[in-house]
């Protein structure tokens, strides 16, 4: 009977078209299918509260709709901001100053709260947009001559 | 005869322009979540902590939840009958917080 059911349960999570609804669904079946045999659940390890939850100090800012057309006023506080193109991100620190300025172009921003580790510089976002070699260098001929 | 831009009289510019006179459901989808995102950046400012007076008004407006359809994609217009025309006819509207109307109208 247990057996006939934990298949039935198998069977079903495998038969389920995968949608991003099914996904948590299909693999909370999965997990639960083989500890479904044995009587005692395992108690899941308990997460550290405080790495979860640095303290936010950045604005995250992205520019996503342009402002041409609106004005100076307007491309004045996005310049004000370091914005210069549509999809630069810029941060912040959280100031009322910066505040004031998202709120003047809230309709062409996307704002996100990060703590001070997140932060990254233009040469950082660089870095980070660069493609990896797919090889890596480790030597030369020069290198063996030169008895580097 | 055919074609986005149509010959008129001469004292009209010469062309026409044809705008229908409400948004179609696919428009009116995307205002929506227009309207959505401008609801994230004012709740994700006031989240930060941070207090202004850019933020307290910002947070006088109604999020998108609260704003009756007419709101959304009517506006409120002097010369038109029943004052209210639609919200594509203002210039750079996508861009653009227009939320709340004259008392009354």
């Amino acid at each position: 009977m247990a057996s006939m059911m934990s298949c039935r349960t198998h069977i079903r999570a495998y038969m389920l078209p995968i949608t991003r609804y099914n996904v948590s669904r299909m693999l909370s079946t999965s997990i639960e299918t083989p500890g479904a045999s044995t009587s005692q659940t395992a108690a899941t390890p308990p997460t550290p509260m405080t790495d979860s939850n640095p303290p936010n100090t950045h604005y995250k800012i992205t520019l996503r709709r342009s402002a041409i057309s609106l004005g100076d006023k307007i491309k004045g506080t996005l310049i004000s901001l370091g914005i210069h193109r549509r999809f630069q991100t810029v941060y912040h620190r959280h100031t009322p100053e910066t505040a004031g300025k998202i709120l003047r172009v809230k309709e062409l921003v996307e704002v996100e709260n990060v703590p001070d580790h997140l932060v990254k510089t233009k040469q950082q976002q660089r870095q980070e947009r660069k493609a990896t070699r797919g090889y890596k260098v480790v030597g030369s001929k020069r290198d063996t001559f030169m008895h580097v | 005869m055919f074609g986005a831009f149509r010959p008129t009289n001469v004292n009209l510019s010469g062309l026409l322009w044809k705008t229908p006179w409400k948004l179609s459901v696919t428009r009116k989808a995307n205002a929506r979540s227009r309207l959505k995102k401008v609801d994230a950046v004012i709740e994700a400012v006031r989240a930060s902590g941070v207090e202004c007076s850019a933020l307290e008004r910002a947070l006088e407006l109604p999020k998108e939840h609260e704003m009756p359809a007419r709101d959304k994609y009517t506006i409120f217009s002097p010369h038109a009958k029943g004052y209210r025309k639609g919200i594509h006819k203002v210039p750079k509207w996508t861009r653009l917080t227009l939320r709340t109307n004259p008392k009354g109208f």
